[in-house]
């Protein structure tokens, strides 16, 4: 069956949409991302109008990351405390974000630092991760030697961490750490995202994981928890400003990635913290030599709609 | 003897009048006309585009040609160009003035058979008119102008919004005069609006008669409501959007949790 999308303009098999949010849901509940840097294209692919795309999906966000976030907050998973300075750094950083895009545009060069950001980002933290998960599944497996080795290597990277002022313990995620590193980094993903016009999930998780040592599980409930927040604040501002929110597509995505969400929120309590990190590493990886053929293939269309990245 | 003349005159006249009406009659027969069977498309909440058939009566020895259009506006899309040798990325954007959103025209013969340059581009008919009509900006060379026209060609093509064909029209001989159908899938992605539907009777490389009517395409019901509000309401429908999607994602939840899904 085909609906109409009165702000997209386009006609579209509900099974699509569906579909989409159900596996996009997935791995939202999984994963703790939102899922951005593969909706949107794919709607892209489906006919949508990129600016339509990128705006409906951060509604869909909403849906699928409050469903997401109250599976995990129902198991203690959502450190809140965390996840409201990750949101301050997060909001802080966009607008320095948003006045780079600015200065990038008025120079010319948007699109290739653009483009350019986001291979290098999902690249390194793609790789970083796999190499990283892969490493601590061969290590359980030899069994517990290596623990030892390892906490001495952290001990170096956590007495700097340890130096730092403003340190306060965060409950749910039973780590200790200055106010100044959620801020800081918070920020950094927050002009990341900006740029790259992405939620940035995919660059909190590891900052989560690797800068601030909180334990993967909570990880995942606590990065939709901030996800939440931050695709309110876009979404209002889309449908504001830019009159690209399309209130069908949007009900048609979350009618799958909410059922998705749940879903991924229960599977990955079966996984193991390493498990999730080198399925999510490989799905980035995916996305990667995705763009990489993109860029080097010669395109089918030389032009395209303009608006949004 | 006056009387007898005067008979004649009479029936002289009213020869001459059957003979004006005979050739009337017969010119009106082959007059040209034009009807499009769905004039009014309304999109509402199942709309997945809609068909157009377009006929008519024409004069039996012309060639003929249909063109739907919309209004002449312009639109600025982004090339794609080489950067570094190797990657391929958006490199600027071409502004396309005088290019309608939607160009569909149908022919009896290749159109560069049917008329000389100049008669194509008093009407626009045919890619190589709308080329000419067209302007690309930045693109002022003549071989950079036709290469990005193409592409626009091909960019509009993908989205079913230009086509062109030969021999999809078909006309026929009956009695003295001709008929002509075309039969054309309307796509969904055509935008609500005004479309003019023109016929061009053709002969010796001239427009010898043109005919027009139009479609209206409308947005109906709830899909017209919520267009409206999106650009019209644009905070209340975000607020709307976000508590709707908040509202989705608490549902399913508890819903889950009903389920015994819960810890």
């Amino acid at each position: 069956m085909y609906l109409y999308l009165p702000v997209a303009l386009t006609s579209i098999n509900i099974l699509i949409p569906v579909g989409l949010g159900l596996a996009v849901g997935l791995l939202s509940g999984l994963f703790g991302v939102g899922g951005g840097f593969l909706m949107t294209p794919l709607l892209i692919m489906f006919g949508i109008p990129a600016t339509v795309a990128a705006a409906t999906d951060s509604n869909q966000i909403v849906a699928a990351s409050t469903s997401g976030t109250y599976a995990h907050w129902r198991v203690g998973n959502v450190d809140f405390k965390m996840g409201m300075y990750l949101l301050i750094g997060g909001f802080v950083g966009g607008l320095f974000g948003v006045q780079a895009i600015k200065i990038l545009k008025a120079t010319g060069n948007a699109d290739f630092v653009i483009k350019m950001t986001y291979v290098l980002m999902l690249g390194i933290v793609g790789t970083y991760m796999f190499i990283e998960s892969l490493q601590s599944i061969r290590k359980a497996k030899k069994g517990d030697d290596a623990h030892s080795s390892e906490s001495s290597k952290e001990s170096a990277f956590g007495r700097f961490l340890k130096s730092l002022p403003l340190q306060t313990h965060f409950e749910k995620s039973g780590v200790t750490d200055s106010l100044l590193l959620p801020l800081l980094f918070g920020g950094f993903v927050g002009v990341l995202a900006a740029i790259m016009g992405v939620g940035g999930g995919f660059l909190m998780v590891p900052v989560m994981v690797y800068i601030l040592r909180m334990p993967m599980h909570v990880v995942v409930g606590t990065s939709l928890f901030q996800i939440l927040f931050n695709c309110i604040e876009v979404t209002f501002l889309q449908a504001y400003t830019n009159h690209n929110v399309d209130f069908i597509l949007a009900v048609l995505l979350l009618l799958g990635s909410t059922v998705g969400a749940q879903v991924g929120a229960v599977f990955g309590r079966k996984l193991k913290g390493e498990q999730l990190k080198i399925i999510l590493a490989i799905i980035v990886l995916a996305v990667t030599v995705k763009i990489i053929f993109e860029l080097t293939l010669s395109p089918s269309l030389m032009l395209s709609q303009a608006g949004g990245h | 003897m006056k009387v007898r003349t005067e008979k004649l005159k009479v029936a002289a006249f009213l020869l001459f009048c059957a003979a004006a009406l005979l050739l009337y009659g017969s010119s009106a027969l082959a007059e040209l006309t034009i009807n499009a069977n769905h004039d009014h498309i309304n999109i509402d909440f199942f709309y997945n585009g809609s068909t157009v058939s377009v006929s008519g009566v024409s004069d039996p020895d012309v060639d003929l040609i249909v063109k739907i259009s919309s209004a002449d506006g312009h639109e600025v899309l982004k090339q794609k160009g080489k950067v570094a040798g190797i990657l391929w990325m958006n490199v600027g954007t071409l502004e396309f003035k005088e290019a309608p959103n939607f160009y569909s025209v149908h022919c009896t013969k290749n159109i560069e058979d049917l008329l000389d340059k100049g008669e194509a581009d008093k009407y626009v008919l045919g890619y190589s008119a709308l080329e000419r009509h067209v302007e690309i900006i930045p693109a002022s060379k003549e071989e950079e102008k036709d290469r990005w026209f193409n592409e626009f060609v091909k960019y509009k093509e993908s989205s079913k919004l230009y086509a062109c064909s030969v021999g999809r029209l078909s006309a026929q001989s009956k009695g003295a005069k001709g008929l002509y159908y075309i039969k054309l899938d309307w796509p969904y992605q055509a935008a609500p609006g005004d479309y003019i539907v023109n016929v061009y009777a053709v002969k010796n490389k001239k427009v010898i008669e043109k005919a027009e009517t139009k479609v209206f395409v409308e947005q109906v019901g709830i899909v017209k409501r919520l267009s409206e509000m999106a650009k019209d309401n644009g905070a209340i429908y975000g607020i709307i959007s976000i508590l709707a999607a908040l509202g989705a994602g608490f549902g399913v939840g508890l819903i889950f949790r009903k389920g015994g899904g819960s810890h």
